[in-house]
């Protein structure tokens, strides 16, 4: 009986709590009127379900076909006819599934066709990744940005709405860059005076109004931190 | 569950307080375990499926709010965080919350529960996913299978029917909210990390110390530590409210919110979101009870986002 139950829930892949739930029913019951006749109980037990369903053309013809061997054979025969029955179905026309599945789910919730039940946290991770690229996408098509690289000599203009919008102008090397989407920095060590200052800015911040690439060295690092140690940095 | 057991508590309260002599159930009790039960629950009215419980008729349709009013929150999903440039170059940390398919899954009156409150369900689930009870909570209120459930008390006012959704523009730009969520676990953590104590001293021939939350309390006086020392030990994971998060930005197209600052809680976690106690929104402005869909407007709204006013707050500091 288990294994007819196992089959069973094998083969309504497909469908259907309810073709299930009334499998379910058929050992349980026939299992009272003994093992001597299981056959007529199964017998007894699917000709409600095949007359309650609205029958169809096909469904009659795939109904019967289960009814008939059930009553003529035992239960592991039944079960491997049902496999077999389930077969023919799936290669059925496509309306015909449809109603079947229709009627199938009545029990069932109705839910909304083709829900991705990912896990929140992946989800949501999607969409930052959607907002990002979102973001940048706005800031590259409104203006240009360079591809600011580790070791660019750069020029740039930096408006400071802290100091009543006055604008800087910034010329240095590019230390490295740390890539975050729309919260891409990158460092920037200049000389003041004398003194090394090194800045780090947002790369699609709207106040850098420009940036100019002068010149591009070749290095072999991300992160030129050894410049630091360099007494003529910009001079290389 | 709790709500429905509390619900036939009230009714039961309810019926020996009113009916007195004849002792009617309020339904056959065979039928509420029956399969039936499961798929026709229009004409069964303990279901309560329709417009909520007590024969209370309620109709999505705005109102005006008043002083006392409360509306309902809703669920969101934490999403993570990134930063914005406003139009006047400042930058705004952003927290992103998406408010996913809210739908109100069960209304509480005062004449069944006692009180009146709101069920708001998020997300979707499957039914195998699902226990058999929350299953049957959902069929009897007639509502798609949901992922997180969340009761908001209301006023009566803000009752809505059952099946309403809810999307993000129930909350304007520039409105101040509340956001509950439970905390990251951060594991058994020391006294520096959980109380802020000062911890010992580096050096100056410190052992064993330097983390450490000193003395515990007196001598034989008490001869014993006082009740709710702070001391080591399990932190966060519990339901913290931010309070006064600033709404940003809002995009109706795709149900997010977006948040000044932190919410608690890591990313994809369920955080519900109401308005502020404390800096009240705009009754006048707010939609109440919630934002109803009219007709003939555009799908895909643009992001609505805050009014920052048309003095720049750099110039204007001097």
């Amino acid at each position: 009986m288990q294994s007819l139950v196992r089959n069973v829930c094998r083969a309504g892949s497909r469908g259907a709590a309810a073709r299930l739930l009334e499998l379910a029913a058929a050992p349980v019951a026939a299992a009272h009127p003994g093992a001597a006749q299981p056959s007529s109980a199964v017998k007894h037990l699917w000709q409600p379900y095949g007359l309650a369903r609205p029958i169809g053309v096909d469904q009659s013809v795939r109904v019967q076909s289960r009814v008939i061997p059930a009553a003529a054979s035992g239960f592991g025969h039944c079960a491997k006819v049902l496999v077999a029955t389930r077969g023919l179905s799936t290669v059925g026309n496509a309306a015909e599934v449809a109603s079947d599945s229709d009627d199938s789910t009545s029990l069932a919730v109705e839910h909304p066709p083709r829900i991705k039940f990912k896990r929140p946290d992946k989800t949501a991770r999607h969409i930052m990744n959607i907002l990002n690229k979102e973001a940048v996408d706005k800031v590259r098509s409104e203006r240009e940005i360079p591809d600011v690289q580790p070791g660019c000599m750069i020029q740039m203009r930096l408006q400071v709405p802290e100091n009543k919008r006055r604008e800087l102008t910034l010329k240095g090397i590019v230390l490295g860059r740390r890539n975050a989407g729309i919260n891409t920095t990158f460092r920037l060590r200049r000389l003041v005076s004398g003194i090394g200052v090194e800045s780090v800015f947002p790369l699609y911040s709207p106040n850098i109004k420009e940036i100019k690439i002068l010149d591009r060295k070749k290095v072999r690092r991300a992160k030129l931190y050894y410049l630091r140690d360099r007494v003529n940095a910009l001079k290389k | 569950m709790a709500a429905a057991s509390r619900g036939l508590l009230a009714r039961l309260r309810g019926l020996s307080l009113s009916a007195g002599g004849s002792p009617r159930l309020p339904f056959p009790p065979s039928r509420l375990f029956s399969a039936e039960a499961f798929v026709s629950h229009s004409d069964d009215d303990d279901a309560g499926g329709e417009g909520g419980g007590g024969g209370r008729i309620i109709e999505a349709r705005a109102g005006v709010m008043g002083p006392t009013s409360r509306r309902t929150g809703v669920i969101g999903v934490k999403c993570g965080m990134s930063a914005m440039w406003d139009k006047w170059g400042a930058k705004v940390p952003i927290t992103v919350l998406w408010v996913d398919d809210n739908v109100v899954t069960q209304v509480k009156t005062a004449e069944k529960e006692g009180f009146f409150a709101l069920q708001l369900g998020a997300g979707q689930k499957k039914e195998k996913h699902l226990t058999k009870p929350e299953v049957g909570h959902f069929r009897a209120q007639g509502v798609p299978l949901k992922r997180k459930l969340r009761e908001f008390p209301v006023t009566e006012d803000a009752l809505l029917p059952v099946g309403t959704t809810i999307t993000v523009r129930h909350f304007l730009p520039g409105q101040f909210v509340d956001v509950t969520g439970i905390t990251k676990g951060k594991g058994f953590a020391g006294v520096m990390k959980k109380h802020g104590f000062s911890g010992g001293p580096a050096s100056h021939g410190a052992s064993l110390s330097h983390r450490s939350g000193g003395s515990t309390g007196q001598r034989d006086a008490p001869g014993r530590v006082f009740k709710n020392r702070k001391m080591p030990g399990r932190m966060g994971g519990v339901q913290r409210t931010v309070k006064n998060v600033w709404v940003y930005q809002i995009d109706p197209a795709r149900n997010l919110l977006y948040l000044k600052g932190q919410v608690p809680g890591p990313q994809g976690s369920f955080v519900f979101v109401k308005d502020s106690i404390y800096k009240k929104p705009d009754t006048a402005l707010l939609p109440f009870p919630t934002y109803f869909t009219q007709e003939g407007e555009p799908e895909d709204l643009e992001p609505l986002i805050a009014d920052l006013g048309d003095v720049d707050p750099f110039m204007a500091a001097d």
